[in-house]
């Protein structure tokens, strides 16, 4: 059996079925499993990156030439999104590996799972239906990883993400029985193909259910009133994953289908302004929290706004500054998740005002969230730096010089607020009351350090990554070339 | 005011999906791939129904994820409610009439469930119909008797087993043929029990998977009555 695509979907999901029997043996090797599976898939990734990179692989399922089976596409796009996400998956294991501590642990390591599985097929998948499928497995193990702490707080943030996620799906649903009723294909390139032919009141009744329905997941304004409370609510790791992977996933599927069937200029244009109001009411909130973790939420809407301005820039250098963020944000966001989780161990409480002098107690903890609130920032020697300076260039070659300066204007907002929180760690006096509560655990540390690296690595060597997203823009932005790989002609 | 905005909005939305909606002819072929469906199945896949072959062969990658919908579901239900295992259902035993009713009943629509997913590829109803019978059947008990209970220990290892077949007859096509899920038997004779290749097999999976997580689901939520 050769390595293929279908084992980013396969073989998590066989490791979901089989965790409850291992379970019933040994509790200690369930933890270990997603681990091991999350390993073999970025060696997956990994080794089929350069292949991808050659010749797009479209992979048939069930012996069914598309448009009649469904197909999974991995071109070079694909292949960076699901390189990001398993390796990311990992990271986030190692940090859970000791975090995690509450029953039941068998559970939670079975949601993660299929959150991986949904979110990749997301990436992967072929075909519009197919994608509404694993949009609903992402969801449904998202709703339920919200309220694994088993609280009142989570249950109600997990209640709210549960109702406004329904909204979206039962939408998105609805834009693909439109889109199959008026095609008679499910097929995404096949669509793409005949969308032209579809009368132009129903495409934009199509485009108005897509951008609901999948602006929720990806936190567009004003969908995204849910983040807030299911991040700050989760479990740290869970906030990682929440920014890390199945936002990401969701802006692919939004841009992917934006790209394909509405490549219209008033499309992005909208998109471009819903991405600048994104921003600016996320960082002027975040700029008002209180609590550490809802601050690292509406910072994380106010990256997706970023994002979403560079896609909708819509010219390929504009899109590659964009999946470089995407990476970015990313890494930087779970590093930012990783520390405040134990810091608010450590301080026994959410508020950021029970921070003071952390950093001389905790100073590897401390270390690490300050590096990562001056990456994210955009500060010169780190990651962050590089995705804003091409987004701006970009966004500057386009001519839109009033979104440069609103950009900018977010960048100031974002730096007082992080700036805010080092400053407290550091150059506060500790409050008296003396809480110990965990130390933080050699796996946290290793999967902080790890992320730490990559941002320090990536901010001096900006070009490898960036090189390889350059394949990655050009297959988002060329519509042709999508159809032609996919149908296999 | 707020109410009445939202149902303005609600209105001017129902409005353009029903404008949009009603446009749509049905009954007449206008879907090419819906065609392709109703010529090739029988021979094709060797399934009579062609409701199933495009659920289980065709789109079967779909079936898979919507199995790991519900098992989903049920994991996450279980996860939520972690904290009220092994409270007991205080509820009262039902009249002697519905008590003998239902103890006859049983076994017949365990058996009829199991027909139906047996049958998937002959007959209309599939995995999904069947396990949902069975699991009626296993509510209509838990109705009657206050002390029937299922092993949880057992349901787990069933709908774990299940699934991995699934995910294995899978990766088996992937071996033995050149496609994930893709089908390796013989399709057989159609019309009779034992054809159209793998599809009968996925189908007992699904509607054991289907039944095993449905009385799950049952089973947790009579628990948090009290």
């Amino acid at each position: 059996m050769n390595i293929s695509p279908v084992h980013f979907i396969a073989v998590p999901l066989l490791a979901a079925f089989l965790i409850p029997i291992i379970g019933r043996f040994s509790k200690e090797f369930v933890k270990v499993i997603p681990g091991i599976v999350l390993l073999y898939l970025s060696y997956v990734a990994i080794s089929l990156f350069p292949v991808a990179l050659k010749t797009p692989i479209v992979e048939v399922l069930a012996g069914w030439k598309p448009p009649f089976g469904i197909s999974l596409v991995y071109g070079p796009l694909a292949a960076y999104l699901t390189a990001l996400i398993t390796l990311m998956g990992f990271v986030i294991w190692v940090y859970s590996y000791k975090f995690i501590i509450r029953e039941p642990i068998e559970k939670y390591y079975m949601l993660f799972m299929l959150l991986i599985t949904g979110s990749t097929g997301i990436i992967l998948t072929g075909d519009i239906f197919n994608m509404f499928v694993f949009l609903e497995i992402t969801a449904i193990a998202a709703y339920s990883l919200t309220a694994f702490l088993r609280d009142k707080d989570g249950a109600e943030a997990a209640f709210k993400y549960l109702l406004i996620g329904s909204f979206a799906s039962s939408f998105f649903l609805l834009a693909v029985m439109l889109l199959y009723a008026s095609t008679g294909t499910l097929n995404l390139a096949e669509i793409t193909s005949k969308i032209d032919s579809v009368a132009m009141s129903t495409r934009i009744l199509i485009l108005i259910l897509f951008l609901v329905g999948l602006g929720i997941e990806a936190e567009l304004f004003p969908l995204n009133g849910w983040a807030p409370d299911a991040y700050s609510q989760a479990p740290s790791p869970i906030g990682a994953i929440f920014g890390g992977i199945v936002v990401k996933a969701a802006i692919y599927a939004l841009m992917r289908l934006v790209f394909l069937l509405f490549n219209f200029s008033e499309v992005f244009h909208f998109l471009l302004i819903m991405g600048i109001i994104t921003m600016i009411v996320a960082e002027m909130s975040a700029m008002k929290q209180q609590q550490i973790k809802r601050m690292l939420a509406f910072s994380s809407i106010g990256q997706m706004g970023l994002v979403i301005i560079a896609f909708s820039v819509g010219t390929s250098d504009s899109v590659q500054a964009a999946l470089f963020q995407m990476f970015n944000h990313a890494v930087i966001k779970a590093l930012l998740f990783f520390a405040a989780g134990y810091l608010v161990f450590h301080s026994g409480s959410k508020k950021i005002s029970a921070l003071d002098g952390l950093g001389r107690d905790k100073p590897l903890t401390s270390f690490f969230f300050a590096l990562g609130a001056l990456a994210i920032i955009g500060l010169p020697p780190f990651a962050g730096f590089w995705s804003k300076l091409y987004i701006l260039i970009s966004v500057a070659d386009a001519g839109l010089i009033t979104a440069v300066v609103l950009v900018l204007i977010a960048s100031v907002i974002e730096a007082v607020y992080y700036l805010r929180v080092v400053s407290r760690l550091y150059f506060n006096k500790e409050s008296a009351q003396e809480t110990e509560v965990r130390r933080t655990p050699l796996t946290g540390l290793l999967a902080m350090g790890v992320l730490a690296l990559v941002i320090i690595v990536v901010g001096i060597y900006p070009d490898y990554i960036w090189n390889l997203l350059k394949p990655a823009a050009e297959e988002l932005v060329n519509k042709a070339e999508y159809i032609r790989i996919a149908l296999l002609k | 005011m707020r109410k009445v905005l939202a149902v303005f909005l609600l209105g001017i939305m129902g409005f353009y999906l029903f404008s949009s909606f009603s446009e749509i002819p049905f009954g007449e072929n206008r879907a090419t791939v819906g065609d392709y469906y109703l010529e090739n199945t029988v021979l094709q896949t060797g399934s009579v129904n062609t409701i199933t072959s495009i659920v289980v062969s065709y789109r079967g990658f779909d079936t898979l994820g919507e199995v790991t919908v519900l098992f989903l579901a049920s994991t996450g239900l279980a996860a939520i409610l972690f904290d009220n295992k092994g409270r007991k259902r205080r509820r009262q035993h039902a009249s002697l009439i519905v008590r003998v009713g239902a103890h006859l009943i049983y076994p017949l629509i365990i058996l009829l469930g199991a027909y139906v997913f047996i049958h998937g590829h002959l007959t209309p109803g599939g995995g999904f119909q069947g396990g949902a019978i069975i699991a009626t059947g296993v509510l209509l008990m838990f109705m009657s008797y206050r002390s029937f209970e299922v092993s949880h220990k057992w349901l787990t290892y069933l709908e774990s087993f299940a699934g991995i077949s699934f995910v294995t007859i899978g990766l088996s096509g992937l071996i033995w043929g050149e496609s994930f899920l893709q089908n390796i038997l013989p399709l057989g004779v159609p019309n009779e029990l034992f054809s159209a290749g793998v599809i009968p097999i996925i189908y007992i999976a699904v509607g054991i998977k289907v039944g095993a997580e449905l009385t799950g689901l049952l089973d947790n939520l009579l628990k948090t009555i009290k």
